[in-house]
Formats: structure tokens, C-alpha cells, sequence
């Protein structure tokens, strides 16, 4: 008996395969409401073992891989399943959200090794590791969570947090001193959760936002071989990163880079040029970078200024337009031949380069955030948890009893003090007696 | 001859009453001491029992097989139910009692119970022998000789009674303190603090002007406490609402000098929610009334209850306020309040079955654990008898959960949380307030009743009946269905809803009251009224009880994980300074104890939990 837990076994960010795995009660058949195979029913499969299947998770719909593995014989003693994703974090995160959405939670750091443990999987040899494993995150966790709730964002929850303590005990009095409280709460009870909703909403932010601050804007550069790519990411990263040479598609792999744009996280992939009729290494390349460029939140369609526009050049802008870009005429130092184009720079003089990052920002949406959204997927969690029971609680104001309006502020409330790490109860009673004239 | 006891209970209060009663149903030869006979069970403050979380608290008693319910039902001479508008899982019973026919009926009741001696005497000492209980000393020096102690003292420590500039070193009403026992249980190293509480003048009834007054009726057709009790409670006695005003706070203002609250002359903590007229008046200056309800004493005096008007002001003062409120304007003074003070413990200091730690076969309830009020004091009674009995046999202690019971979060927010006020139960406490309901004490505490010896037949057969009823009530609920004609025809509003009949579940989640869909459906008259009752609230709040459900198995995960009493947390590696402290403070009996003290985070509750399981300490 244990609640569902879910989290990304990968390392975020750039590997070709990403594992996302659940760990609890239920575990196969929330899997099954988002894998599907043919004739496959999880629960009754054969565990361990992997399928191939369709992952349908919000907009997200891709081939997956699937591991079922029952307790008591898997990594945490209970029932697991793990998805096998392809990398990248559109997939997981979106795989991630939908198994929230079906009853799962975020894990905690270390939280599958704990089960692991708590069910007898580990030897006792192991306990002092996974103790000091435990201590470390927690240190870890705590040293986070302060950096995340210092400064604005914490006063911001505490505020919604107090809020709440306020509607909460304006719920409550009446309950607790119905002969003695006369006056109708109900105005500041409506007015305190209306506050506490939108200051929620704003925390949480919109998906772009919160995407902004988890993982950055995915910009993928893309063009023909030797338009200059890779000049342009060191020139735009300020760094040598990418091997740049005078021969035609040096770069073979996907190169990424994080790099930051009006303080908002970027990450830049350099791809390999596309041409006709590569082999090897190279053709691999050239799947990949058109996999990043189907991945990314911006394309930079780099074109080399100094030849003339060809069909390929065409061809492949046709693939690409239909996403979010920016035509950049490269090598604007050197000859110049007509192209339509959003900026011409150089990468060797550094003309433009600064005009292309504003570009970028103005294309992505980013700019300087007012209140930056939560930070991490628990927080989240919580402040979106805490906003359904707002809603509700607003609701219930109206049609239902006040037992079942405190029910849904304490709910959010006990959210909320997750964060904060306060006592929510006893804040309440001591709003109660600090705001009202109650007591015989 | 010496006398030889299985358990000794000091103190006949509520809380005594109770613990005593309980060893002796559950056949230990029990001895309940007091410094007076005409003191057992005596109301020194208001004269009435329930009320919000307070009903609730009686309701639990009277499951779990104590007196409290029973008594106080045949002693009512008003009851109304509190809380209507606040929906049903806080619907609270409050009757006003006849306070001398209370204290009469109870006497009585302990004095027929089998195994049970009632002795006027007083306790100076407790004995021990290598930890262990092993019997009392009384002031003139015999030895009675006990396996166990339940230590429910009240507020009669060391008490001293304050009003104005005079005081006196007495108990409530005058009753004779107790000078020793105090100072031995500090000596023996029990942490020993000071609070203070209050009562409101009482007056005579031939000189109130009633009919300037609000008139406060009973309600008829309202359940009892207890299951046992047949054939409904008296309600024929009223009682008045008036209000205080500008007059009033300024009399009481223009003598705060005078106020021992103000001037120094009272140091003790005092609860917040039992405020002195005077500390509402400084407290709320903006307040341009207080209300002032006057509530009988009983059916054998002619006194009245101000209450609202808890004060230690001097007496002229007293009688200057008082005159200025309508009604009450020529009101006679019968007796003055008063403040008192009195010793009491750091309830922390106790583990959660309410046994002192450190100290074999010692239990405490009541005030002397830091709480206030007659059903808080009961219930607590209850358990620490219980608990008391168990251990004589050697058996695990009754630790309630927060889940569980009213008296599960008294009891865990008193030993694990502290207080630093005398301790006021409130649903607002309770974070499971949808399913600790009154109606369904009986079907959330009876089996543990049962298994522990404390339910008796009539009510166990009750039970069973009734937990029977709901699971039919339930099965027949959504099958029976009504045209939106029928539904309107009762006056029932169906919304814009386009349906054109309606199940008995869908209307009951719409918000439907008990009594009109019983009016919509006669066959559910062959149930008793109660199952129907339980069977409709929880169907109405069943999405949010599944809810609260799920939350309490995840917590039982912890509480069923006990931590070994000789732990030593110096040894559990990883855990931080301020938890390891914490811990050792209040040394929680299990996981789930520890996990609810502040200061002690998840990280450290999983350290612990492996530190337990590596050492085979837990299953």
C-alpha cells in the first residue's frame, strides 16, 4: 500500500532515450491508460519484459517503449513501470504531466531508492550508503528549496499561504463559535481566496513561462552544409564550442549548448548540414538534426550569403517554415548575394549577433519575468494542487456548507506548507483568535 | 490494615470520573480519591456539556463505553443543536446540565459501580519502586498500596483564587487545595507550569429582568449523547441573550489598574478562547458589544450563569458592569467571578497512551495535562483508565488516531505538539473534520469498544444493528427514484437540471435535507432515524471521505511503525541536530507521532524508519 510516484530516471536534457518510471499502487494500470499495444493488457503482461507500443500523453503521441515489473520483484519492491522514451524533454515531460494528471506524484529526491530499501531490496551492507545517499539529498533539497523560496517567490507563497490562514479561519470561527459569531464572513472569505487565486495564477505562469524557467527555449540551428552553423553558435555562445572548418559537413552529431537570453535559459543545438546523398555518420547526423529541428521552440535557418540561393536551400526552408524561425543570411562580410532574410550577420566581425539574440527573444516570447514561475515539479505540484482547491473552495462558497469550504482551503493550504514547511492548523487557530472577538 | 488497590484515581473531576469507572468495568479493583465528596464531578465553571468539537468528544466517550453522555443526558434541561447552517459534519449537540443533579447523578453512578471506592482523602505522595508504580500516600500518612496511578488533579494544585486585589488559597468555589502533591511530582522531576482560567459571576433568577432579553429556546427532536439513553432529554429551561456596551467597556477600561490581569498580580498563561470580559474589551477595542448569555444553573437553585462576563475585576466593579447591561440592571450578585491559577504539567512530558514517561504504571488526564473543559478532561480520563487497566495486564496501550477520534487529536496535539495555553478542543483542530461526525462516533470507536472490554451489550447490539441498517440504507439509496414532479411537489428545487427523475443519492448530493427526502421516501421509516442519518451524510460526503480515507491509511503506515521506548537517537546517523532534539523531547511512541512534531521533517522520518528497520527494532 503506497501512493504512485513517478520521476525521470534519465539526466535531463540531451541523451537519445529518456526513462520515465512509476513506482505503487496501481502502477500497470495507470500505465495502461497512456500505453497502448495491440492485445497488450499491462497488468496481466508478462513482466520484464519490454513492448513496443503508442505513447499518448496530452499532444504528445510517440513510439515507446514499455517494462512492466511486478512487485515484489523490481527496483522498489513495488509494482513499476518504466517508459522508454525518445530524449529530449518534450516527451518526458509530457509523459510526466499526464501521469500526474492520472493520480501520480511527483517523487521526492531518492524517493525510489527509499522504497527500494523500506521493502527489503537492498542488503543491509547498503544501509549506511543509502543513508548517507539520503542525508546528502536532503541537505541538497533543503539548500534548493531555500534558493527557491528566498526572496520573492518565498514571500509570495507565504502571502497566498496567509491568505488562506485568513479564509481559513474566517470559515472556521463561525464553525467552531456558531452561537457568538453574528457577523457574515463570507465577503472576506470570497475577497482572501479571490486574492490567493490569482496571486496562484500568476505564480504558476503560463506553459511558455514555466517551460522558460524548467529547461529553457530549445533553438535549434539548421541549414544546408557549410552555411556557417557552427560559426554562428560559438559566435552567439561567445566560445569556441563547435569544431568549425573550411570542409563541408564537419558537424556530424547534434551539439548543444545552454546559453542564457534576457536571463531565460537557452538551449542552442548545432545539427549537421543537410545534403544529398551522405553515408555513414553523416547520414545518421542528418536524421538527427532533423529530429532536433521537429524538437525545437525556434529554428535559425542559417543560409551562407556569399553563394547564390539554390533549389536544396529552397527545399529544405520549405520544411522548416512551418515552425517558428528566423532567416539568417550568414557570412555577410564576405560576397552578398539577394536573400530574403530576417538578419544578415557575420560571425567572423560579429556584426548583428547582438540583433539576433533580440530577435530570438522577441520570437520565443521571452522577456524579463515579473514573477517567476516555481521551479521545480513538486513545487509546482503543490501551487497548482493549491489552485484547484482555491477553485473549488470559490465554488463551494457558493453552493455548498462552510465544512466543505474550509475542507478545500485547508487542502491547499497543507499544499502550500509543504513549501513553506509552517503549520497550517495552528495557524489557523491562531488567526481565529487574533482576528475575532470569540470565547465565553 | 493496609489498603491494597490494583490502580488508584486521584481527583473524582470529570477526568477521574471516568479513568476510575473505566479500571473498574474493566475489573481492576479501583480506589478514586478527592479532597471533597461533594466535589465528584462538580461543573465549576459552565453548566453545560457538548457544543462544537465538545459533543463530538462526549459522543466518542459514550462509544467507547465511559459516563460522561449518559449522565449528562439525565441531567439536560435544554439542549439545541449548534452549527445547522455549517453543514453536517460539525452539527455539534449542546445541553444545558443541571450542574448539582449532574454532580449528584455521577456520585451516585460511582459509588454503584462494581470494583470502584470512593474515598475522601488527600494524596500527598506517589510511590515507586524502580520506576514502577507502587501505590499513593494520603496527607495523614497511610500507605495505599496501587500498581497503577491516574493522576486527574484539575486545577486544584497549588491553586490560588484571585479577585481584584483579594485572593485566596482555595480551589474552585472555595474547595480545599492540595499543597504537596505538586511539589512531589517536581521533586521527582515532572516539569510543573503555571496557567490560569476564569469563571463569570453568577446571579439570581428573581432578579433578572428576562423579558429585556433575547429569549434562547431549546429545539425539540434532537438525538441524545448516549445510545443508552431512551425516550428523548428534559428541555423546558431557557436561556437569555443580552449584550454588554459603550458603558460597560468604559466602567471596565477606566479600571484596568485594578485588573490582576493588567497589574501583574496574575502570571499564569490563559486560554485565548476563554477570554475575561476585560481582555475583550482591550483586545477589541472596535467591538461596540459583547453578547452576555444568561443560562440557568440548574432546576434546584434560583442562580444564573453570565456567561461572557469570565472576570477577575474587584467586586464593585463587577457589580458597576454588570448593572449597566439590559436585563441585568439591577441583577443580584450571588457569587463574584474570579481567576484562578494552578499548577499543572508540560503535556509533553507524557507518551500517547497519557502514561508519564519514564514512571511504569503513572497516567495523567485532565487539566493537570495542560487541557481545559469538562469533555476534554472526560475523555482523556477514559483513555488514561483504559490505558491504566492495560497495563496492570500487561496488555498494549489504546492510542487513538488522529483518524480515528476527536479524542485521537486531543491527545496527540496535547503530547506531541504541547501547549502553551490550557488546551480548548476545536474542529477547527481536527484535520479529518468530514469524518470525525457525531453521528458516527459509535460506528468509528465500538469495535475498538468492544475488543478492549468497554462496550456493554445493549450498546454493542445497538451497534451492530445500526451498521447494519446503513449498509442497507446505503444498498436502497440509489435505487430509489423520484419524478422532478414528486421532487418538486415536495418543495424540493431541482436547479435547471433537464432530468426528469431523480435517484435518493443524486438528490442527497444536491444538497437535500434528511428530512425531506425521509418525506419523499417512507420506506426508509423502518430504520432507526440515526442510520438513516450516517447513511445520507455519508453519502453526500463520500467523495471527500474516500479523500480523507486515503490520507488516513497513509498515515496508519506510520503510526502502525512503533519506535522502541529505549531508542537512542544519539545513534541514528543523518539525523539533524534540531530533529534528534526534538525527538528526544517528546520521544513519540511511533513513527507517525514523530512525523507530526515540528521540526522534524520527512527527510529525518525516513532516516529513522531505515534506522529502525536495519536494526530489526520494527516489523
Amino acid at each position: 500500500m503506497s501512493d504512485l510516484i513517478v520521476g525521470t530516471a534519465t539526466a535531463r536534457g540531451s541523451s537519445a532515450v529518456s526513462i520515465v518510471r512509476i513506482s505503487g499502487d496501481n502502477a500497470a494500470e495507470t500505465a495502461s491508460k497512456i500505453f497502448f499495444k495491440k492485445g497488450l493488457d499491462l497488468a496481466g503482461a508478462e513482466a520484464n519484459k519490454m513492448y513496443l507500443g503508442k505513447i499518448v500523453a496530452g499532444i504528445v503521441s510517440d513510439k515507446a517503449f514499455c517494462m512492466y515489473c511486478r512487485a515484489p520483484k523490481s527496483y522498489t519492491g513495488e509494482d513499476v513501470v518504466e517508459f522508454h522514451l525518445h530524449g529530449g524533454r518534450v516527451v518526458a515531460e509530457a509523459v510526466t504531466e499526464a501521469l500526474m494528471k492520472l493520480g501520480a506524484r511527483p517523487a521526492e529526491p531518492g524517493e525510489f531508492t527509499r522504497r527500494a530499501y523500506l521493502n527489503g531490496k537492498m542488503s543491509l551492507s547498503e544501509a549506511e550508503g543509502v543513508e548517507a545517499m539520503i542525508a546528502a539529498d536532503s541537505e541538497a533539497e533543503a539548500a534548493a528549496a531555500y534558493r527557491a523560496l528566498s526572496g520573492e517567490l518565498d514571500r509570495t507563497i507565504r502571502s497566498v499561504a496567509s491568505l488562506l490562514v485568513e479564509a481559513a479561519a474566517a470559515t472556521d470561527v463561525a464553525l467552531d463559535y456558531p452561537d457568538e459569531m453574528i457577523e457574515d464572513t463570507k465577503p472576506q472569505i470570497y475577497d482572501a481566496l479571490s486574492k490567493a487565486k490569482s496571486t496562484l495564477e500568476r505564480v504558476i505562469g503560463t506553459e511558455t513561462e514555466r517551460k522558460m524557467t524548467f529547461d529553457g527555449i530549445s533553438v535549434v540551428l539548421a541549414g544546408l552544409v557549410n552555411a556557417g552553423k557552427s560559426s554562428l553558435m560559438n559566435a552567439l555562445c561567445g566560445a569556441d564550442r563547435a569544431i568549425v572548418t573550411e570542409y563541408a559537413g564537419t558537424t556530424r552529431d547534434v551539439l548543444r549548448e545552454r546559453l542564457e537570453i534576457n536571463g531565460v535559459k537557452v538551449t542552442l543545438s548545432d545539427t549537421a548540414g543537410i545534403r544529398e546523398n551522405a553515408e555513414g555518420a553523416e547520414k545518421i547526423g542528418i536524421e538527427r538534426a532533423e529530429e532536433a529541428v521537429r524538437g525545437a521552440d525556434v529554428v535559425l535557418f542559417v543560409m551562407d550569403g556569399s553563394v547564390p540561393e539554390c533549389d536544396e536551400e529552397r527545399a529544405l526552408y520549405n520544411k522548416v517554415k512551418t515552425r517558428a524561425h528566423i532567416r539568417v543570411k550568414n557570412k555577410g562580410d564576405l560576397k552578398d548575394y539577394p536573400r530574403e532574410a530576417d538578419v544578415t550577420v557575420s560571425c567572423l566581425t560579429g556584426e548583428n549577433i547582438d540583433k539576433l539574440r533580440r530577435l530570438i527573444a522577441e520570437k520565443t516570447g521571452i522577456r524579463a519575468m515579473a514573477n517567476p514561475p516555481l521551479v521545480r515539479e513538486r513545487q509546482l505540484f503543490a501551487a497548482q494542487g493549491a489552485l484547484r482547491a482555491v477553485d473549488e473552495a470559490l465554488d463551494k462558497l457558493v453552493s455548498g456548507t462552510p465544512d466543505i469550504v474550509s475542507h478545500h482551503i485547508k487542502e491547499a493550504l497543507a499544499l502550500l506548507a509543504a513549501l513553506t514547511g509552517d503549520d497550517a492548523a495552528e495557524s489557523v487557530v491562531d488567526e481565529i483568535f487574533s482576528r475575532f472577538c470569540v470565547g465565553k | 490494615m493496609m489498603k491494597v488497590y490494583d490502580a488508584v484515581v486521584i481527583g473524582a473531576g470529570h477526568a477521574g470520573a471516568e479513568a476510575a469507572h473505566a479500571l473498574a468495568k474493566l475489573n481492576k479493583k479501583t480506589l478514586l480519591t478527592t479532597l471533597s465528596a461533594e466535589a465528584v464531578a462538580f461543573m465549576a465553571c459552565n453548566p453545560n456539556i457538548g457544543g462544537t468539537a465538545k459533543g463530538h468528544l462526549v459522543k466518542e466517550i459514550d462509544a467507547l463505553g465511559g459516563i460522561m453522555g449518559e449522565i449528562a443526558d439525565k441531567a439536560t434541561i435544554q439542549v439545541r443543536m449548534l452549527n445547522r447552517a455549517g453543514g453536517e459534519a460539525v452539527h455539534s449537540l449542546r445541553a444545558q446540565v443541571d450542574k448539582n443533579l449532574y454532580h449528584r447523578l455521577m456520585k451516585e453512578r460511582l459509588e454503584e459501580t462494581p470494583n470502584l471506592d470512593v474515598l475522601e482523602t488527600e494524596i500527598t505522595d506517589i510511590l515507586f519502586e524502580d520506576g514502577a508504580v507502587t501505590g499513593v500516600t494520603t496527607a495523614p500518612g497511610d500507605v495505599i498500596k496501587a500498581r497503577a496511578v491516574v493522576i486527574a488533579t484539575g486545577v486544584y494544585l497549588d491553586s490560588r483564587i484571585i479577585t481584584g486585589g483579594y485572593e485566596r488559597k482555595t480551589g474552585p468555589a472555595g474547595f480545599m487545595r492540595s499543597e504537596t502533591l505538586g511539589k512531589k511530582l517536581a521533586e521527582r522531576g515532572i516539569a510543573i507550569r503555571r496557567f490560569k482560567t476564569g469563571t463569570p459571576m453568577r446571579v439570581l433568577a428573581g432578579s433578572v429582568d428576562f423579558d429585556e432579553m433575547e429569549l434562547q429556546p431549546g429545539e425539540e427532536g434532537l438525538p441524545t449523547f448516549s445510545a443508552l439513553t431512551e425516550g428523548g432529554v428534559r428541555n423546558d429551561c431557557n436561556c437569555y441573550l443580552t449584550y454588554t456596551n459603550a458603558e460597560t467597556h468604559r466602567i471596565i477600561l477606566s479600571n484596568l489598574d485594578r485588573a490582576p490581569l493588567y497589574n501583574g498580580n496574575i502570571s499564569g498563561i490563559g486560554p485565548r478562547y476563554c477570554p475575561s470580559i476585560e481582555t475583550k474589551v482591550v483586545r477589541f477595542k472596535d467591538k461596540e458589544r459583547h453578547q452576555i448569555f444568561v443560562e440557568p444553573e440548574g432546576t434546584d437553585t434560583r442562580e444564573m450563569y453570565i456567561q461572557g462576563m469570565s472576570t477577575s475585576l474587584p467586586f464593585d466593579v463587577q457589580e458597576q458592569m454588570l448593572h449597566t447591561v439590559k436585563g441585568l440592571t439591577h441583577a443580584k450578585i450571588t457569587r463574584y467571578g474570579y481567576a484562578i491559577e494552578y499548577d499543572c504539567m508540560d503535556p509533553k512530558c507524557l507518551n500517547a497512551a497519557l502514561g508519564v514517561k519514564g514512571f511504569s504504571g503513572l497516567y495523567a488526564a485532565g487539566q493537570i495535562n495542560g487541557s481545559s473543559g469538562y469533555e476534554e478532561a472526560a475523555a482523556q480520563g477514559l483513555i488514561a483508565g483504559i490505558n491504566a487497566a492495560r497495563y496492570l495486564d500487561g496488555a498494549e496501550p489504546v492510542v487513538l488516531t488522529r483518524g480515528a477520534a476527536y479524542t485521537g487529536v486531543l491527545i496527540d496535539d496535547l503530547v506531541t505538539k504541547g501547549t502553551e495555553e490550557p488546551y480548548r478542543m476545536m474542529t477547527s483542530r481536527a484535520e479529518y473534520r468530514l469524518r470525525l461526525r457525531q453521528d458516527n462516533a459509535d460506528i468509528r470507536l465500538m469495535d475498538l469498544a468492544h475488543s478492549v472490554g468497554m462496550s456493554d451489550e445493549k450498546r454493542y447490539v445497538k451497534y451492530l444493528k445500526k451498521k447494519e441498517e446503513i449498509a442497507e440504507i446505503k444498498a436502497l439509496l440509489p435505487a430509489l427514484r423520484f419524478t422532478s414532479d414528486v421532487v418538486s411537489g415536495a418543495g424540493i428545487n431541482p436547479g435547471d437540471s433537464q432530468k426528469t427523475s431523480f435517484s435518493a443519492t443524486e438528490l442527497i448530493k444536491m444538497g437535500v435535507k434528511i428530512e425531506q427526502i425521509l418525506l419523499l421516501a417512507p420506506e426508509l421509516e423502518r430504520f432507526m432515524t440515526e442510520s438513516v442519518v450516517t447513511a445520507v451524510i455519508d453519502i453526500k460526503y463520500a467523495g471527500y471521505l474516500e479523500k480523507e480515507e486515503k490520507r488516513v491509511r497513509e498515515e496508519a503506515r506510520l503510526n502502525g511503525t512503533k519506535i522502541p521506548e529505549d531508542i537512542d537517537y544519539s545513534a541514528v546517523g543523518g539525523l539533524r541536530i534540531e530533529a534528534r532534539e526534538k525527538l528526544v523531547a517528546v520521544r513519540p511512541m511511533t513513527v507517525g507521532q514523530a512525523s507530526r512534531i515540528s521540526g522534524v521533517n520527512s527527510a529525518d522520518i525516513t532516516v529513522l524508519l531505515i534506522y529502525l528497520k536495519k536494526f530489526g527494532t520494527n516489523k
